[in-house]
């Protein structure tokens, strides 16, 4: 039994039923209208290095889903299915103390993985999601890289920064002042030449 | 009664004035681009060109409309994002004016020109748009009473990446139709930096890389070719992530660049994976020019904001999200 929970930009993801328990099977699908050459390598890498960095994450105490199989083959992905919501979803309705007690717990696991020289690469609230128990997990490490340099992790936290103000525009000052405060309790000294990165990538921009 | 816009478009290297109607009815648009004999724009020097040929083309653009000054009644301009001396050269254009006829003048942002011309175009109601051109390469939707940029270049913009690389090449400015026609005859692709991140993407590299091929002695067709197709690729990625976040049903292409046929065949790939509608305005639209302030115009003026004179200062890095939508909900 498998069904389809999203159509994201890069790949399909279904629930499915095995061994008793439930699990998410991410497929990469082709995408024809790409050159083949370009499409296949970006299949292959991205989803390796999905495998890879979910255990890494995890390995720098981030909560990510376990990896069970990967199949090189058809480009998929089986890990574990968080029963959850993102946290793009559960923003608006949360209070305001809610709200900034997650902000601040995603500061804080962007926070680890700087810390361990790893950038998330896709760091939106799509990206985060909340269990029952209030536990939040980073998914989508497709676009994730190791050995970080301070561009990099500049570039992550710009796009904390450009997610906030394009999908919770109400909320942005709020909630980014929250993500910032966890990042920087977590990374220490560290934190401010990433964050002064943050503001330079955002002024090279051309108009922005 | 029919109302009659002039717009104004001089924010880079063209001057545009069009005509339209608060109908949507394109009357006149014409324009005139800066085509330096070699290197790139000037600043001052494109400031020059509006200023000589302006005047001629706002002449022009009332001739074919068959309209005259008399005729016009409002004044619409673009006031940023762009080259301050150009900004400013048509902004006193546009003020003149105003103030010689005695009409509003009405301050447009050129970005948001570009996205409301194509929803005239297309009658799209709320797409994700791809503008690309020589200056920009962003993906725009509205959210929240605002256009919100959700990715963009985080260096240079893709058009100026093709210009720089015909420049190498040995092509006249600009370079993307003569890149275009060669990438038909190149099929050995050469890896080349492909740099997404998040909704954002980076094209300095990949100059860099195509730049590194030509030295070595790489044939220029397959260079063509694998910056095509990497570029678009990329492109095609942060449009497709847009699209899966925002839930929107319309994909729009505008801007330059939006005239490269291979760009579209790739875009509407993606349009046809998500279920959406997709359309690439058409040449005399896409590119920087007067209809699209004009239209800006109408829509603002009918929700009700003019700008007075003293207030009218260009602002050449006004965001695209900086501004209020009266016009959509």
């Amino acid at each position: 039994m498998e069904n389809v929970i999203a159509q994201g930009a890069e790949s399909i993801i279904l629930k499915t039923e095995r061994w008793n328990h439930l699990f998410v099977l991410k497929w990469r699908q082709s995408k024809p209208y790409l050159f083949k050459d370009i499409d296949s390598h970006l299949r292959k890498t991205r989803t390796s290095r999905e495998c890879k960095m979910l255990s890494v994450a995890r390995s720098l105490g981030v909560s990510t889903p376990a990896v069970y199989a990967v199949n090189l083959d058809d480009y998929t992905i089986l890990m574990d299915y968080i029963e959850g919501m993102q946290f793009k979803q559960l923003a608006s309705s949360l209070s305001e103390q809610q709200l900034k007690q997650f902000c601040f717990e995603f500061g804080r696991s962007i926070g680890l993985l700087h810390m361990g020289d790893v950038v998330h690469g896709d760091p939106t609230t799509s990206n985060v999601i909340i269990d029952s128990k209030s536990k939040l997990w980073l998914v989508d490490f497709g676009l994730s890289e190791m050995n970080a340099t301070v561009e990099m992790k500049g570039v992550d936290l710009h796009l904390i920064h450009r997610a906030l103000e394009t999908t919770h525009w109400d909320l942005q000052e709020c909630m980014l002042k929250a993500t910032i405060k966890g990042y920087s309790d977590t990374v220490g000294k560290e934190a401010n030449e990433s964050l002064s990165r943050m503001e330079e990538i955002r002024e090279r921009g051309r108009y922005h | 009664m029919v109302l009659y816009c002039l717009g104004l478009e001089g924010t880079a290297h063209s001057f545009g004035a069009g005509i339209v109607t608060d109908e949507g009815k394109v009357l006149s648009n014409e324009w005139d681009m800066l085509k330096p004999a070699e290197g790139g724009i000037h600043p001052r020097e494109a400031s020059r060109h509006h200023s000589d040929l302006g005047p001629r083309i706002i002449h022009t653009a009332l001739e074919k409309a068959g309209i005259n000054y008399s005729d016009i009644d409002l004044i619409a301009f673009s006031r940023g994002p762009g080259l301050g001396p150009c900004l400013r050269t048509t902004a006193t254009m546009a003020r003149t004016l105003a103030l010689k006829l005695d009409i509003p003048l009405v301050d447009v942002n050129h970005c948001v020109a570009h996205i409301e011309i194509g929803c005239l175009e297309s009658e799209f109601k709320d797409p994700v748009t791809v503008y690309v051109s020589g200056g920009n390469t962003q993906v725009i939707a509205f959210a929240g009473g605002r256009f919100r940029t959700f990715g963009e270049t985080l260096d240079i913009a893709i058009g100026n990446m093709l210009d720089v690389l015909g420049r190498k090449l040995g092509m006249s400015f600009p370079a993307g139709h003569n890149i275009e026609k060669l990438a038909k005859e190149g099929s050995n692709y050469h890896n080349l930096p492909y740099s997404v991140k998040g909704m954002d993407l980076s094209y300095s590299g990949m100059l860099t890389a195509a730049k590194k091929l030509l030295s070595e002695g790489v044939p220029i067709p397959d260079i063509c070719f694998s910056v095509q197709e990497t570029a678009f690729s990329m492109l095609a990625e942060i449009a497709e992530r847009a699209i899966a976040h925002t839930k929107k049903e319309q994909l729009l292409l505008t801007g330059g660049v939006a005239r490269n046929n291979r760009l579209t065949e790739i875009l509407e790939g993606v349009s046809e994976r998500h279920g959406a509608k997709f359309h690439r305005v058409s040449p005399s639209l896409a590119g920087d020019q007067g209809a699209m302030i004009a239209w800006n115009g109408i829509l603002q003026f009918k929700a009700g904001r003019t700008i007075e004179i003293s207030d009218s200062q260009v602002l050449p890095k006004w965001r695209t999200d900086e501004q209020d939508i009266l016009w959509r909900s």
